[in-house]
């Protein structure tokens, strides 16, 4: 399928999603575009992760659609996959594999690999390639994922939380990373899709966010026009916004 | 360079980055000539999106504050505004407009809102100074 620019890179549609009795995503829609920095902002168990999941093909949607680069995610799940990447707020590896087993591994499903980001990011983070990952803490979990993600050079970078639970040194080098490697390419054509509450960290990264609470929208701002119109910052925005007396524009 | 930035403003990003570089520039901490960082590397430090970065850029060379040379990156210029006198003159009139409003709130008459005009000019000048020695 052809794909002009301006399609949507991400686009999910009256999307519900239940488990059991529970609507964990109930009639969200957001549309993300090429080359943006998309933050997904909610609180925990607000649905992000279970959004996520649907884009990914990981859950089917009750009802609702999700497309990625236009396609259905359940039914052309390859050539959609291909060209994703995605790290979890949870990295886990076999643990036989050493960090050089796990590149290899992950590499061999790719079309694309860069060896060269491999070598500078491995150098950058200070992983030793035979450590078995069994023995890496989990900051070096998640750079080691955050490697694996980036050096298929995909047009779509998912992040899910990656951030939480690691120290604030780094948190700023993964951010680092994805500013400074992800994006080294065709800029036009690396998006990131950041689902997270710690929404300091990317604060100035993001060009454009959606604010979810019990699986709906309540508020999508382009981040400049959202600062301009509260006058505080994405975080207050965020605070505010799902404070039961929410703020009015 | 040092940048600041100030999310909590209510300003966008990149207008934060161009009145940063535009401030350095009259105040001699940067010197015509002066290289600017490069997108990459202000983006990481800053951890900021590169398109804000290059948002600002074009945005100070549209103004006439920096150029950029191909293959080797930004630089200050020379002063050297593009437009011309009466159009110079208007975009002041226009910033000074918001001045003056503040000046009438704060009860500040004419006299003494030219006296604060004046010491602020001193206070850059002073500053070019005493970068330049």
């Amino acid at each position: 399928m052809l794909m002009t620019h301006n399609n949507p890179v991400i686009e999910v549609r009256n999307l519900v999603r239940r488990y059991g009795r529970t609507d964990a995503v109930d009639g969200l829609s957001l549309s993300v575009p090429a080359g943006r920095c998309y933050g997904f902002f909610g609180r925990n168990g607000a649905g992000k992760t279970t959004t996520i999941k649907c884009l990914l093909n990981l859950l089917r949607p009750t009802s609702g659609e999700v497309r990625v680069f236009g396609m259905d995610p359940a039914r052309e799940e390859v050539a959609v996959k291909s060209r994703i990447s995605y790290v979890p707020d949870y990295v886990a590896f076999y643990p036989w594999m050493t960090v050089r087993d796990a590149l290899g591994y992950f590499a061999s499903f790719r079309p694309t690999w860069n060896s060269e980001t491999e070598r500078a990011l491995l150098e950058q983070f200070r992983l030793d390639p035979r450590q078995k990952t069994s023995h890496l803490s989990k900051g070096q979990r998640t750079q080691l994922a955050l490697v694996i993600a980036i050096c298929p050079e995909p047009e779509l970078l998912i992040l899910d939380e990656p951030t939480s639970g690691l120290d604030p040194i780094v948190r700023r080098e993964f951010i680092r990373t994805v500013i400074g490697a992800y994006q080294d390419g065709d800029p036009g054509r690396r998006t990131v899709f950041v689902s997270t509450h710690l929404i300091s960290e990317f604060e100035g990264l993001i060009d454009e966010f959606t604010i979810i609470d019990r699986g709906r929208e309540v508020l999508t701002l382009n981040a400049d026009a959202a600062r301009a119109r509260h006058e505080k910052s994405l975080e207050e925005i965020f605070v505010t916004t799902l404070q039961p007396h929410g703020v009015t524009a | 360079m040092l940048f600041q930035l100030n999310y909590k403003s209510g300003k966008a990003v990149y207008l934060q980055l161009v009145d940063q570089v535009k401030a350095a520039a009259a105040s001699g901490a940067l010197h015509a000539g002066s290289p600017l960082p490069g997108i990459r590397p202000l983006a990481e430090e800053l951890r900021v999106n590169r398109n804000t970065v290059a948002k600002a850029y074009s945005a100070l060379e549209s103004q006439g504050v920096i150029e950029t040379i191909a293959g080797k990156g930004c630089f200050v210029r020379a002063n050297h505004s593009p437009f011309k006198k009466e159009v110079r003159r208007k975009l002041l009139a226009d910033t000074l407009d918001g001045a003056v409003i503040q000046a009438h709130h704060l009860q500040i008459d004419k006299a003494d809102f030219l006296r604060v005009a004046e010491e602020r000019f001193d206070a850059l000048e002073h500053k070019r100074h005493a970068a330049n020695s």
